[in-house]
């Protein structure tokens, strides 16, 4: 079970220099980078453990963000507890979903999933008075904790904020995938028949996952809102589903750090192909479709034939 | 209809729209004991075993384990009771390895939760040395331990059908169905798996199996329980059975007693 090993020590360690650096920009991408990777970790829940296919995970993760923002706009409660209460409103709404779609899965589920996540896009669109609709929310207010002087709306400062949640939720997946728990997920992913005859109880495992997933996807909304302190619907369109399902994916969905490889690789290639201007996205799909068909198991595969199995 | 029943169907029925499948069978499998079920195909064999084993809903009758009502429970309530059961089609975990396959069978014995996991707490430590021990003995005893880090698919078949064996007693059952343990396999594997199912017999697990070879049922078995078209014809020793007009008749008669 040893979680640190030396190359983490070593990765965290360079992960942790720019912060010496100082430069606002690059420790902005890292931040973002750190969400992601927590986001297409909540992913990897679902299409990696589970292997269901999920299109609504955009809409938990919007839903996420705007109840944060709004109880602390609106209602004024205190920002502490807001992302907590955003992600068990997105438990919730995981847990409704799933309890009504997941006794089917397959292309079925992953249809249910895409339906839901357009009516709650559709919702937030229209329901102005609450969400101000397409307009978006802005102004919304950062964490801070002004008696250590720290403003997590500033990168330097919530970088190593997110790159500590983003460590202990990977160890929770590492955990995860020696448990019961995993054991189960992944049992029911590789024979659903066989999975109920050794006793899983197949619908609710994958219930457990899912909203286990939907809290999460929940909770980094609300630290992505109060980070970028502006957010729009376009958080729940299918950009931001197929940018969550392509980190995953590029990745190597199932793995513990793949997903993490996957939010940098889409975080920094499609910086870096920003002087690219108008053959940007060209190229990048160029990049995903090579990688899909030259490591169809993603990056982690590249490692793991070194290393033996992970997952 | 013996007091130490672990498994008892009565009036057993399933009817497929106009197809009536199996017809009104009582069957029993008793502490300690070997039952063979045996019949022509299409005889509603894997029809009733699905049903013992609770992966398809009876349509009519009642079935108890060691006493308690399960009529229509599912295949997982089933396996929480203590019964295991493997396929008549191979039916692993396959991208998984061996080790995995078995450890992940040991669920139904496992309590401690992802907390406990999280904070790496005794309770969870001691478990899953348990597990791991659990998981290893059942390796041993279907002669898999030396393929434990292959994946499951690329094992060979005989070994593969050994493997669902395995998954079964990891699960360390009280009753084991076995559907078809022998098909795919050579003599040799088919001589070991009757050692095998003595020696789980001896350990005071009840199994119930399903088989096409004679030589698995004859040397296995302490009772068997033929059906045709979904209705019992016989039942009695293995001597008895092969005895009975009717059993002749509509089996043995039609297809010879080979091995």
């Amino acid at each position: 079970m040893s979680f640190f090993k030396p190359v983490q020590a070593l990765v965290l360690g360079v992960l942790l220099l720019p912060l010496a650096m100082g430069n606002d920009y690059v420790l902005h991408m890292l931040t973002l980078w750190a969400l992601y990777s927590l986001l297409a970790l909540s992913l990897n829940i679902v299409v990696g453990f589970l292997g269901e296919l999920s299109f609504g995970h955009a809409a938990f993760f919007g839903v996420g963000a705007y109840t944060s923002s709004l109880l602390v706009m609106q209602l004024h409660w205190p920002m502490w507890i807001t992302p907590l209460a955003a992600a068990a409103m997105a438990a919730l709404l995981g847990w409704l979903i799933g309890y009504v779609s997941l006794r089917i899965v397959g292309p079925q589920f992953a249809i249910l999933t895409l339906g839901f996540g357009a009516i709650v896009l559709t919702i937030t669109n229209y329901w102005v008075d609450v969400t101000r609709g397409p307009m978006g929310l802005s102004q919304i207010p950062a964490f801070s904790l002004p008696a250590l002087g720290l403003d997590f709306s500033h990168a330097i400062h919530m970088y190593p904020l997110a790159l500590l949640l983003l460590i202990v939720v990977l160890y929770g997946c590492h955990v995860l995938q020696h448990s019961r728990q995993g054991r189960a997920f992944i049992a029911t992913r590789e024979n659903r028949e066989l999975a109920a005859a050794i006793g899983i109880n197949v619908f609710r495992t994958k219930l457990i996952g899912f909203v286990v997933a939907t809290a999460l996807a929940g909770f980094t909304g609300a630290l992505y809102a109060h980070y970028l302190r502006v957010i729009t619907p376009d958080l729940m369109s299918l950009s931001y589903m197929s940018a969550m399902l392509i980190m995953v994916v590029i990745g190597g969905k199932g793995s513990l750090y793949g997903p993490v490889l996957g939010a940098l690789l889409y975080t920094f290639l499609l910086e870096a192909l920003r002087s690219s201007g108008a053959w940007r996205m060209v190229v990048f799909a160029a990049l995903l479709i090579a990688c899909v068909v030259f490591l169809p198991g993603g990056l982690v595969s590249l490692w793991r034939r070194r290393q033996g199995a992970i997952a | 209809m013996s007091k130490t029943a672990l498994l008892q169907a009565l009036k057993l029925s399933k009817r497929f729209g106009g197809l009536q499948a199996v017809q009104s069978v009582d069957l029993s499998v008793n502490v300690g004991e070997v039952v063979g079920l045996i019949g022509p195909n299409g005889a509603g064999k894997t029809t009733l075993f699905n049903m013992l084993a609770g992966s398809m809903a009876p349509s009519g009758g009642q079935l108890f384990f060691d006493g308690l009502d399960c009529t229509g429970a599912s295949a997982h309530q089933m396996a929480k009771l203590g019964l295991a059961r493997t396929f008549q089609i191979t039916s692993v975990f396959s991208a998984l390895s061996v080790w995995e396959n078995v450890l992940a069978a040991t669920y139904r014995h496992q309590q401690a939760s992802w907390m406990s996991a999280f904070f790496q707490t005794r309770g969870f430590r001691d478990e899953q040395v348990l597990m791991q021990h659990r998981a290893e003995e059942a390796l041993r005893q279907t002669q898999l331990l030396h393929r434990n880090r292959d994946t499951a698919h690329s094992l060979p078949y005989g070994e593969q059908r050994k493997l669902e064996i395995a998954i079964a007693l990891a699960c360390a059952p009280r009753l084991l169905l076995l559907d078809e343990p022998a098909a795919g396999m050579n003599p040799e594997e088919g001589a070991k798996l009757v050692q095998l199912i003595h020696r789980l017999r001896d350990q005071g697990m009840a199994v119930l199996l399903v088989e096409h070879h004679m030589r698995v049922v004859m040397g296995v078995c302490d009772r068997v329980v033929v059906i045709n078209s979904g209705e019992k014809i016989a039942e009695g020793s293995p001597q008895e059975v092969v005895q009975h007009p009717e059993v002749i008749r509509v089996y043995l008669g039609r297809e010879a007693v080979h091995a």
